[in-house]
């Protein structure tokens, strides 16, 4: 305990060949789950080379993807967020109400379209804003604070709709589900440019170094002069407003929005789609490409086991397994 | 055999006389004394979904019908408030109980004061734990769809009207609950003995529209040869809908969807061709249970166990049917 360790690096010839192993999976190993899985895939489930198949995954990973990103950021700067799939569902209860007139006689359709993206997802960052203030007004951990939400924001979606099943066909508003821009369905695009614009803020803008700072080192950025506090409310507040647009993609893609169910469970997929791509749940490092990478790790071990006709419960226990090993990695890899 | 009846018997009086020793009273249930009107209690779980509506709205317009006098609550989803709902009832004064119990075992205490109280409960559409209390002793009887026979029927319309399709992908609701394995169960033996069909995949859809949706699009997928889809619920089915047209298939013509529940929803999309067949989970409990009321009040003994009739629609009455669907 007493031995202080080197933080020199170490040139790679002294480093045992196990040790070297870890930080090569770690760096590589979701990658090349994917690649063997892909491999599996080609080998095993039947029609799997098709368009049709990529369509079905890109379209189904897309809102884990978007909902992942936030959850990156807030993860690097040594949070979590467990409130993602109830602000999802208070989004997804809100926005039909806005263009089916709920709230207001709608007059002109464009606009109240246009508004049932802005406010929800405007609403979903606001919560998000809550849930930093909690973290860092009140200084309470992030995984009780964002617990708040996760209990009470499914209640507040269901007493908005009264539980109510909301069942709309609107062409505009779907779009954001159903429509294609140069053939790409629409939510893989939003997926896609989410993607490039958060590794971008990571690795290009000044904000992206502090979020990092943040989680490195929460004491020696605030030393530093990194507005800390500020930070991390944007972080919560970009993840609430990425939730919320996922809930959106759900119930344009679904005409129906179902308060009891938009969004459950998906905490857990986005953590865990995190913890595989290789960020480390303490914080100090954001891989988006690396969330990108273990969004699509989890959906193909889903597909896997649904098209070969596994049952959804072993489905689940695979997922965990992958969490264990990912985590188990990070952690040799990060030992030297 | 008169040994066996003697013994039975001496064992009857025995445990009797041990009852009446204790103090405690005989497993019967109340009498319901024949009046031309009654004050009846109707204890409904929630009223979240168009199928409580609609089971809330039958009782009410048969209590109307017959003059009946109605005590209606709503325990909102919570087991707790529905306890205290029926004692509420109790107190005041009602003759019927009709319960629609939101869990198995909480509700025991609810059922056990009412058969104090001197008032007769039946059950609707969700029974009580068995081991607890017993029909025909602690409450009259229980009244609700037959979920094997509703799968039953699907398998043998299917018989009747595949059409040479026989590629069956079936969405099962959520895991390990009631609905999900009976409407299994009573669907895969009909089908296993009609013959020349074949359940390619069964997955679970979790009886919702997301997840339905999911599964049927890495179904469709795996096996694109299916021609059948066989939902547990609306919501599911409706999910498959939106999977078929994804993948670019015609659902009705190029694959059969076929349901249970029976929302207006689903019996709309049976108009529009796009579900086959849809049997229905009937919510319309008030006929039945008033009619098991009444029947009861001449002492007539009740069967512990009543089924409350499903209708059925395909092509040739949902047209006609749209404006009683639920």
């Amino acid at each position: 305990m007493t031995t202080i360790e080197t933080p020199a690096p170490q040139p790679s010839g002294t480093l045992s060949s196990g040790s070297r192993l870890f930080s090569l999976a770690s760096r590589y190993g979701t990658f090349v789950a994917f690649l063997v899985l892909i491999a599996v895939n080609i080998a095993v489930t039947p029609n799997f080379l098709s368009w049709q198949t990529l369509n079905v995954n890109l379209t189904q990973v897309a809102t884990i993807v978007i909902v992942a990103t936030g959850m990156t950021l807030v993860i690097a700067t040594g949070g979590i967020d467990l409130s993602v799939g109830s602000l999802m569902a208070i989004s997804g209860a809100l926005a039909p109400m806005i263009f089916m007139g709920q709230f207001w006689q709608v007059e002109n359709m464009a606009f109240a379209v246009a508004l049932a993206f802005l406010i929800p997802v405007a609403v979903a960052s606001l919560f998000g804003l809550f849930n930093g203030l909690l973290v860092t007004r009140f200084s309470i951990q992030p995984i009780i604070a964002t617990l708040v939400l996760f209990i009470a924001g499914r209640g507040i979606a269901q007493v908005m709709t009264n539980g109510n099943l909301q069942v709309f066909k609107n062409e505009g508003f779907q779009f954001i589900a159903m429509g294609r821009i140069a053939g790409i369905p629409a939510q893989v695009v939003l997926m896609v440019v989410i993607v490039i614009l958060a590794s971008a803020m990571i690795r290009y803008t000044v904000i992206g170094r502090q979020i990092i700072a943040v989680g490195g080192n929460e004491k020696a950025a605030r030393l530093t002069g990194i507005p800390v506090k500020r930070v991390k409310l944007l972080v919560y507040m970009i993840s609430g407003a990425l939730a919320g647009l996922a809930g959106l993609v759900v119930v344009a893609r679904n005409s129906a929005s179902d308060a009891n169910l938009v969004g459950l469970g998906m905490e857990l997929d986005a953590i865990a789609a995190v913890a595989v791509g290789g960020t480390l749940l303490t914080g100090g490092r954001a891989n988006i490409v690396g969330t990108l990478l273990g969004a699509f790790v989890i959906q193909l071990v889903r597909y896997t086991l649904l098209a070969n006709g596994v049952p959804d419960a072993a489905a689940l226990i695979v997922k965990a397994g992958l969490i264990v090993l990912a985590v188990f990695i990070q952690q040799r890899a990060d030992r030297h | 055999m008169t040994t066996i009846s003697r013994r039975t018997l001496m064992l009857a009086a025995t445990a009797i006389g041990a009852l009446a020793v204790a103090g405690v009273a005989i497993a019967e249930v109340p009498k319901l004394a024949q009046k031309d009107t009654y004050k009846v209690g109707f204890a409904q779980t929630e009223s979240n979904n168009p199928w409580r509506i609609a089971q809330t709205n039958s009782m009410k317009a048969e209590a109307e019908k017959l003059g009946y006098q109605l005590v209606y609550t709503d325990a909102a989803g919570s087991a707790a408030k529905q306890v205290a709902d029926v004692n509420s009832m109790i107190a005041q004064g009602v003759d019927v109980i009709f319960l629609a119990p939101r869990e198995e075992k909480p509700l025991i205490p609810a059922v056990m004061a009412a058969k104090k109280a001197g008032i007769p409960v039946i059950l609707l559409d969700r029974s009580v734990d068995p081991s607890l209390a017993k029909a025909g002793e602690d409450y009259l009887t229980f009244i609700g769809s037959n979920f094997v026979e509703e799968g039953k029927r699907v398998a043998e319309w299917l018989a009747k009207n595949a059409n040479g399709k026989s590629k069956i992908i079936e969405l099962e609701g959520t895991t390990g609950s009631s609905p999900a394995n009976d409407r299994k169960k009573g669907f895969d033996e009909a089908i296993q003995a009609a013959g020349g069909f074949e359940i390619v995949a069964s997955q679970t859809g979790d009886f919702a529209r997301d997840k339905g949706r999911q599964v049927a699009e890495a179904l469709l997928q795996a096996h694109p040869d299916a021609d059948i889809i066989y939902a547990h619920n609306d919501e599911m089915a409706i999910g498959a809908i939106a999977a078929l047209e994804a993948a670019g298939k015609v659902p009705g013509k190029d694959v059969l969807v076929l349901s249970i529940d029976g929302g207006k929803e689903a019996v709309q999309l049976v108009v529009d061709g796009k579900i086959a067949a849809v049997v229905e989970c009937n919510p319309r409990f008030g006929p039945k249970a008033f009619e098991t009321m009444q029947r009861y009040a001449k002492g007539e003994a009740i069967e512990p166990n009543l089924v409350n009739e499903d209708k059925f629609y395909d092509a040739s009455n949902a047209a006609a049917e749209l404006a009683n669907a639920y």
